[in-house]
């Protein structure tokens, strides 16, 4: 991998995007021309079609876009801190706490942006619950292999919002039940509010692209990595933050949308290598392409009624994932 | 001035005391074998050498100054160090492996340059694994991943060496091998190796010095043959040797236990 292929990894997928973009404002149950698009993003009239675009598919393609581009990076970012392939956004807890959050205050049919506070504030509570169990590990600790028992942490307080959310799902009243699935499942229905995922995502770029050749000698052990002059205690508190608040960031747009954390980073590996350098964009691109296009999908194929696009993302990606593993092996 | 040394260090583990008071100066030139019994301290003395342990970088210093006054980008690239096993959780060529000990120094954005390229390619060849350069590491056996690990540490270009059981896993010809190219590297200006090793027929015949730790805190260091003999090996490992000689070559070998009773 050198910096022009990477370049040129990054410009194809950045070009799909904005592919999938257009088509996302283009299509739906009002169709129009890409032109048209154009013109009610550039001068915008009272028109019902201007209408559409700037306020429902717009916000919806770019939350869509962020939250994909977020999940993909944190995943990516957490199979580099654990060492461990199957390492993925929610891994570490960080869902499980926004969603047992945002489900108490559906219970209590508050309204829509309490519930996107209300997940904020549980993937927090929860990252401040990782940060202080594993204190040893991320901030304290020696130069020693931490991922073991850095991941159990994670892996347990995750299992313990888990239960919260099958007790608060067993006690919903049936009327809510449903709004509580999509929540879970990933849904961009409804948003309004993109921007703040999109700045968030910014942020996330700037904080971890920088360090992206740390992040490489990472992977060969933290003494290894130590002895080549990264701090590597330092470093793992500043992935584990980055990693953290982009899964938050993501989960509270669009609820906790599955496959893609975890995936997008495989499938950009096995197509272009293991190089953080180009894989840290290279997912934040992908990621947003796929929650994007699986969220198109979500909402016409069985148009006027809408699926999760959590769903969506799943059914294409396993079949997708495993035609590219497998065919590797071989 | 140009030489890593130890005043009065103290090594422990927990409650147990590895080494004792150690002063020792590893001078450029010298080829240094660290051996002892399991759990004597071996890895433990290595990564202090290398500064990575907090409490011990005080007594350690290298051409003049205290582990701990380097910056770690200076340190990585005077010293280097190979850790006992190395991880691979996700596949990646032999060559962009190899070329992650280039990372001290990485310029600008953080890519290699076309001299970094080069010099992961020269050490690859130095150790015979020139036609490895596109293979995956998690396709190579034990043997050929810890060959990779040396390769990589020569890559970094640092003067010192720090290798932790370097010829684990390798079969003896290759260990031969590796151990040749290292007395060919060493011949260059100020380099020196410290190595770890279980075999001390191999030590006494390739390293210059060695430095015998006991596992109780007691250590003796010196030139190879006088600190690799049958009297104190027999006492650090706790089980009795003897010198046997044949044709010019000589091998320590365990006693019989029916002879030693």
């Amino acid at each position: 991998m050198d910096a022009r292929r990477a370049v040129t990894v990054w410009s194809a997928l950045a070009f799909a995007a904005l592919a999938v973009f257009v088509a996302s404002l283009a299509m739906g149950s009002v169709p129009m021309s890409p032109v048209r698009v154009l013109h009610a993003l550039v001068s915008p009239g009272n028109d019902v079609l201007d209408e559409i675009v700037r306020t429902l598919r717009l916000p919806r393609a770019l939350g869509g876009f962020a939250s994909g581009a977020l999940l993909a990076m944190a995943g990516a970012l957490l199979q580099v801190l654990l060492r461990n392939p199957l390492a993925e956004p929610y891994v570490l807890g960080v869902s499980g706490g926004a969603a047992a959050f945002a489900l108490a205050a559906m219970l209590f049919s508050m309204s829509w942006w309490s519930v996107d506070l209300a997940a904020f504030a549980g993937a927090f509570l929860s990252i401040l619950l990782v940060l202080g169990l594993a204190r040893r590990e991320l901030w304290r600790g020696e130069p020693q292999d931490a991922s073991p028992r850095l991941l159990l942490t994670g892996a347990v307080i995750a299992a313990g919002w888990g239960a919260l959310i099958t007790l608060m799902l067993a006690v919903a009243p049936e009327n809510r039940l449903r709004g509580m699935v999509f929540w879970l499942t990933g849904d961009l229905n409804g948003v309004a509010m993109p921007w703040p995922a999109l700045i968030a995502l910014l942020v996330a770029l700037i904080a971890i692209v920088p360090a992206a050749p740390q992040l490489n000698v990472l992977l060969r052990g933290d003494m290894a990595a130590e002895a080549l002059g990264v701090r590597v205690v330092r470093l793992r508190l500043r992935v584990y933050l980055v990693a953290s608040l982009a899964a938050a960031a993501a989960v509270t747009t669009a609820g906790t949308i599955g496959f893609v954390g975890l995936v997008v980073p495989h499938v950009l590996r096995l197509a272009f290598g293991n190089d953080q350098r180009m894989l840290l964009p290279a997912s934040a691109l992908a990621g947003g392409l796929a929650v994007m296009g699986a969220d198109l999908i979500a909402r016409t194929v069985i148009a006027p009624a809408q699926l999760p696009v959590g769903v969506i993302t799943a059914l294409i990606g396993v079949p997708v994932f495993l035609w590219m593993l497998l065919r590797r092996t071989r | 001035m140009n030489s890593l040394h130890v005043n009065r260090l103290t090594l422990r583990a927990a409650d147990r005391v590895l080494i004792a008071d150690l002063t020792q100066t590893f001078a450029p030139g010298e080829m240094w074998c660290i051996a002892g019994p399991n759990g004597a301290g071996k890895t433990t003395l290595i990564s202090a050498l290398a500064g990575l342990s907090k409490d011990a970088s005080d007594a350690i210093s290298l051409d003049g100054r205290a582990l701990k006054e380097w910056r770690s980008n200076d340190l990585a690239r005077r010293r280097a160090l190979m850790p006992q096993a190395a991880h691979d959780a996700f596949s990646a060529t032999v060559l962009d492996t190899v070329m992650l000990n280039r990372f001290p120094h990485l310029t600008g954005w953080g890519w290699e340059s076309n001299a970094d390229r080069a010099a992961a390619h020269a050490a690859l060849e130095a150790l015979g694994l020139a036609s490895f350069a596109s293979r995956d590491v998690q396709s190579l056996s034990g043997g050929e991943r810890q060959r990779v690990s040396l390769a990589a540490t020569l890559c970094q270009d640092a003067p010192l060496l720090l290798l932790d059981e370097p010829l684990s896993h390798l079969d003896l010809h290759h260990q031969i091998d590796c151990l040749e190219v290292l007395s060919e590297w060493i011949e260059a200006n100020n380099r020196s190796v410290i190595f770890s090793c279980h075999d001390l027929n191999l030590a006494r015949r390739f390293a210059t010095h060695a430095l015998l730790l006991d596992g109780a805190g007691g250590s003796s260091a010196g030139l190879v043959r006088d600190v690799l003999t049958p009297e104190r090996a027999s006492v650090a490992f706790g089980y009795p040797l003897t010198l046997i000689e044949q044709d010019g070559h000589e091998a320590l070998v365990p006693v019989m236990r029916s002879i030693s009773r």
